[in-house]
C-alpha cells in the first residue's frame, strides 16, 4: 500500500470507470431522453422510491 | 462542514497541468457522447454535476462532520447552514407550478424501511467520514479513503436494492405531505415556517456559544442552493445521488453474471428503465460522473491530488464498513443527505424530517463506533 500511491489508484480507477461508463453508453439501447425513476410510474422521488398509499 | 479550504486555498496553488488536461478531455469526450444521445439538456447536467463537484470540494461542504460537531461539541452552525440551504431550495421546489416549472418534489413513503435506513445511514456516514455527495466529491479529489468507501457504497446500495421490495412490507403510512391545505400559499409558508423555525434554532444554539457564520460558508450555501434550483429546473425533479450508485452496482453485477432484473426493485418501471438505457441516461448517474470530474479537475489545479495519502488500514476498514451501511441506508431510507434530507425537507414531505431525526440518532451511534476504527470522536 505504500509504495501504491493513491494518485495512481485514482487515476486508474477513474480512467476504468469513465472507460466503463462509456462502454455502458455505447452498447446500451438508444435514447432520445434523459430519465429518472420518478418520470416513471411507481416511482415518487429520484431515488426510486416507490408510490404507495 | 469546514469552513476554510484546507487544501485549495491558503497554500500556493501548484496545478497538475497534465492531469488537468486529461481530466477535461475525459469530460469532453464524455459530453460528446451524452450530446449524441440526450443533447444540451444531457450536457448541461453533466456540467452542473461538474460544477457541484468543483463547488462542494472548494467549500468543503459536507454534512457528516458539521453533524458530528454538533452531537460531540454542541457546535450547531453547519446544521444552521444545512437549513438554509434546505429553505432556499424549498422556495423553488414549493413554488414550482407558480414559476411555471414542470418539475415535481421528491416525497417519499414514511415508512418503517425508512426509519432503519436513515438511521443505518448515519452510523456509516460517521466511520466513512462523509455521506453520499461527501464520498463523491472527495474520491473526486482523490481521497484514498473514499477510494474504498465509494465501492463498498456502492455494493451496499445494490444490496439495499434487493431489500427494499421487502423492507416495505414491514409497514408504510405512504407519501405523507406536510400541511396539504389545498393552498399552495398555505402550504408553502407552512414548511418554510417549519424549516425555519429549526434553522433558527439551531443558528440560536449557534449564537449562543459565540459562533458566526463565516462568509464563506454563506457563500457555498447559496451557491449550492442556486446549483440545486438548476438541476431541479433542467431536470425536473430535486438532485440525487445515490441512486446513480445503486444503478452502476446493477450494471456491474449483471456484466458479472447476476441476473439483477429479476430482483423486484429492478422490475419497478423507473430503475427497469434505467438498468436497460446507458448509466449516461439516467440523471443521477450522469450527474454522479460530472461531480467526480469537477472535482477532480478543482483538485488537479490547486495540487491537491498530489497531497493525497492512505489512512490508517483501520481506518479504510471503517470507510469500507461506512459505504456498505450507507448504500444499504440510502436505498431502504429513500436516499442520502440530499435526496432524503434537503430534497425531502425542502419537497414539503415528511420522510426528510424523520429521515433527520433518523441520521442524527445513527450519527451519534456512529460516532461512538468511531473510535474502534482509529477515527477520532
Amino acid at each position: 500500500m505504500a509504495r501504491i500511491t493513491p494518485k495512481f489508484v485514482y487515476l486508474i480507477v477513474l480512467l476504468a470507470g469513465l472507460g466503463l461508463a462509456a462502454g455502458d453508453h455505447l452498447t446500451s439501447r438508444s435514447m432520445a431522453g434523459l430519465g429518472a425513476p420518478s418520470d416513471l410510474g411507481n416511482a415518487c422521488a429520484p431515488c426510486g422510491a416507490p408510490c404507495t398509499e | 462542514m469546514t469552513y476554510q479550504a484546507t487544501n485549495l486555498a491558503g497554500q500556493a496553488a501548484s496545478p497538475e497541468r497534465g492531469l488537468v488536461v486529461l481530466m477535461a478531455m475525459a469530460g469532453l469526450a464524455l459530453a460528446g457522447l451524452v450530446a449524441l444521445d440526450t443533447g444540451a439538456r444531457g450536457v448541461a447536467l453533466l456540467a452542473l454535476g461538474g460544477v457541484l463537484g468543483a463547488v462542494f470540494l472548494g467549500f468543503q461542504y459536507g454534512f457528516a462532520s458539521a453533524w458530528r460537531r454538533f452531537l460531540v461539541a454542541g457546535e450547531a452552525i453547519g446544521l444552521a447552514a444545512h437549513f438554509l440551504l434546505i429553505g432556499l431550495c424549498a422556495l423553488v421546489f414549493l413554488t414550482a407550478p407558480s414559476l411555471g416549472l414542470a418539475a415535481a418534489g421528491s416525497v417519499a413513503p414514511v415508512s418503517v424501511s425508512l426509519v432503519i435506513g436513515a438511521f443505518i445511514f448515519g452510523i456509516g456516514m460517521q466511520l466513512a467520514n462523509g455521506c453520499g455527495s461527501g464520498v463523491l466529491f472527495s474520491f473526486g479529489g482523490g481521497s484514498g479513503r473514499m477510494m474504498v468507501a465509494l465501492p463498498f457504497f456502492v455494493f451496499g446500495s445494490l444490496l439495499g436494492s434487493f431489500l427494499l421490495p421487502a423492507a416495505l412490507e414491514w409497514g408504510s403510512l405512504g407519501q405523507v405531505p406536510i400541511a396539504v391545505a389545498g393552498n399552495a400559499v398555505a402550504t408553502t409558508g407552512i414548511n418554510l415556517a417549519l424549516i425555519a423555525l429549526a434553522g433558527g434554532g439551531f443558528f440560536w444554539l449557534a449564537r449562543r456559544r459565540g459562533e458566526m457564520m463565516p462568509r464563506r460558508l454563506i457563500a457555498g450555501t447559496v451557491i449550492i442552493a442556486v446549483l440545486c434550483w438548476l438541476v431541479f429546473a433542467l431536470s425536473g425533479h430535486p438532485w440525487g445521488v445515490t441512486f446513480g450508485f445503486t444503478l452502476w452496482g446493477a450494471k456491474i453485477a449483471s456484466a458479472l453474471g447476476v441476473t439483477v432484473e429479476n430482483f423486484a426493485f429492478w422490475q419497478w418501471p423507473g430503475p427497469r428503465r434505467a438498468l436497460e438505457h446507458s448509466v449516461l441516461a439516467d440523471v443521477s448517474s450522469l450527474m454522479d460522473f460530472g461531480m467526480v470530474l469537477g472535482a477532480g479537475i478543482m483538485a488537479a489545479v490547486s495540487g491537491g491530488l498530489r497531497r493525497q495519502d492512505w489512512p490508517p488500514v483501520r481506518q479504510l476498514a471503517g470507510a469500507a464498513l461506512g459505504g456498505v451501511l450507507m448504500g444499504i441506508g440510502a436505498r431502504l431510507g429513500f436516499g442520502c443527505n440530499i435526496g432524503a434530507f434537503l430534497a425531502g425537507i425542502a419537497s414539503g414531505s415528511l420522510h426528510g424530517w424523520i429521515w433527520f431525526a433518523m441520521a442524527m440518532a445513527g450519527s451519534w451511534v456512529g460516532i461512538r463506533t468511531r473510535p474502534s476504527f482509529g477515527l477520532a470522536v
